[in-house]
């Protein structure tokens, strides 16, 4: 494989590297292939000669814009409708029938933390409508956050093609909560109105400060803890720690756990990988500038590693 | 030893039916074919299938017909039936659910596609 690729090795080491640093994702050492055909396509899209021209610019001119570029194209997943469908159960059969017999009604606040091209945040709003004449008064905002992407363009859109919405999603779904695309060829099917309200995105640094974004009655986190490093593990969790209300949920893959550290949360359904917040858990928390401060934001530097700028400090310089 | 689960495709296009067929394999499934509603029914006269695969526009008896006939057939209303066509309105997928299709594929589609309707039908 190494010889069809034109990456050379130690900048395929340093995207390794800067992906770890910037976004706390390890990239496994098979993944040169998926680095050169995404970054490929960057490159194109962003006018580059050539994925070397891009790499070149990219480590040359130490461009944050263009390093969370690059990285979120290189985590974009292959998400798709009803993904992990054991433990997405949890948010019908628990989250929101929970929510509702304690709240008995008002508006309810969800996070898809990570989400994508949105499939999981349209998944929430799909499966709130299906449930809502047993929720009488309940109403939801669902928010989906990720770092700036195409698959996050997508999701603000609502638009899908035809592959997409064929994966997880049922037949009665896609003819009850999505119309064809009006142009004529065109075979994409993008969310229709009522359900399109519900969900709004925003393009969010997943490790930086998540104190511009409201507290939300339940988190969704699935399916991508494993593939953080430990400390990046530490600071996301705190961070959603901070982010959910008491007795608010943080629902993670099924076959995912907090481990040791609780940050605050209960198990509900452990194997489900379910957690519900405890009332009060300020002196459970160390505060999340013990892991790494809150202000820095991550700069790539010419040899491909990154370094944290106090945001502040350069304000009052 | 777990016994294979059986589908039948019913596609006038011998490439779909052997693209339909490998995946199937990889899937687990015992696969048999025909290339027209009327020859489905035949075979499933003889021998009911767990699933099948079914193209909408075909000659003879087309998919929709085959449908309504297997639905009156006894045993017919067991099998799980999974439209596979380039029909892709709303209007005719509303249609194939009305009359008893289980799920509905829009061609063209890749395994992933197949194994998700799949799974979304309880067939694995």
């Amino acid at each position: 494989m190494a010889g069809v690729l034109s990456l050379n090795p130690p900048y395929y080491e340093a995207l390794k590297r800067l992906t770890l640093e910037l976004a706390g994702v390890n990239l496994g050492s098979d993944h040169a292939f998926l680095v050169e055909t995404r970054l490929s396509a960057l490159a194109r899209k962003e006018g580059f000669e050539s994925l070397d021209s891009l790499v070149n610019e990219l480590f040359g001119s130490g461009d944050t814009r263009l390093a969370v570029q690059v990285v979120s194209t290189l985590l974009e997943r292959d998400s798709h409708f009803n993904k992990d469908p054991e433990s997405f159960a949890q948010f019908s059969k628990t989250i929101l029938p929970e929510l509702y017999s304690v709240r008995g009604g008002g508006q309810v606040r969800l996070l898809s933390f990570g989400c994508a091209a949105g499939q999981e945040a349209y998944g929430m709003a799909m499966a709130y409508e299906r449930l809502k004449d047993q929720l009488p008064g309940l109403s939801v905002e669902i928010i989906g956050v990720d770092y700036p992407s195409s698959a996050l363009d997508r999701a603000k859109a609502g638009r899908y093609t035809h592959f997409e919405v064929q994966r997880g999603l049922a037949a009665r779904d896609l003819i009850e909560y999505f119309e064809p695309a009006p142009e004529p060829g065109s075979s994409d099917w993008i969310i229709s109105h009522p359900l399109k309200d519900l969900v709004t995105f925003r393009d969010v640094h997943l490790l930086s400060s998540l104190g511009s974004l409201p507290k939300f009655h339940g988190v969704l986190f699935r399916g991508a803890l494993p593939h953080y490093s430990g400390p990046a593990k530490l600071r996301v969790l705190r961070g959603l720690s901070s982010l959910v209300l008491p007795y608010g949920y943080l629902l993670l893959g099924s076959n995912e756990s907090l481990k040791q550290i609780n940050f605050g949360f209960d198990p509900v359904d452990k194997s489900k990988g379910l957690y519900r917040k405890r009332k009060d858990v300020s002196e459970d928390l160390a505060p999340l500038e013990e892991i790494l401060p809150l202000e820095e934001t991550p700069k790539v530097k010419s040899n491909g590693r990154t370094t944290f700028t106090k945001t502040k400090r350069q304000h009052n310089a | 030893m777990t016994s294979q689960r059986r589908c039948l495709i019913v596609d006038d296009s011998k490439m779909i039916r052997r693209v339909a067929m490998r995946i199937l394999k990889d899937m687990n499934f015992n696969s048999s074919e025909a290339e027209n509603g009327k020859e489905a029914l035949d075979l499933c006269k003889l021998d009911m299938p767990e699933a099948i695969l079914l193209d909408w526009r075909m000659p003879i008896m087309d998919g929709f017909a085959f449908l309504k006939a297997l639905r009156q057939l006894p045993d017919g209303k067991k099998p799980i039936v999974i439209f596979c066509t380039a029909e892709r309105s709303v209007e005719r997928i509303t249609e194939a659910l009305q009359n008893g299709a289980d799920e509905y594929i829009m061609k063209p589609f890749d395994s992933d596609i197949i194994e998700s309707k799949f799974q979304l039908a309880g067939l694995i």
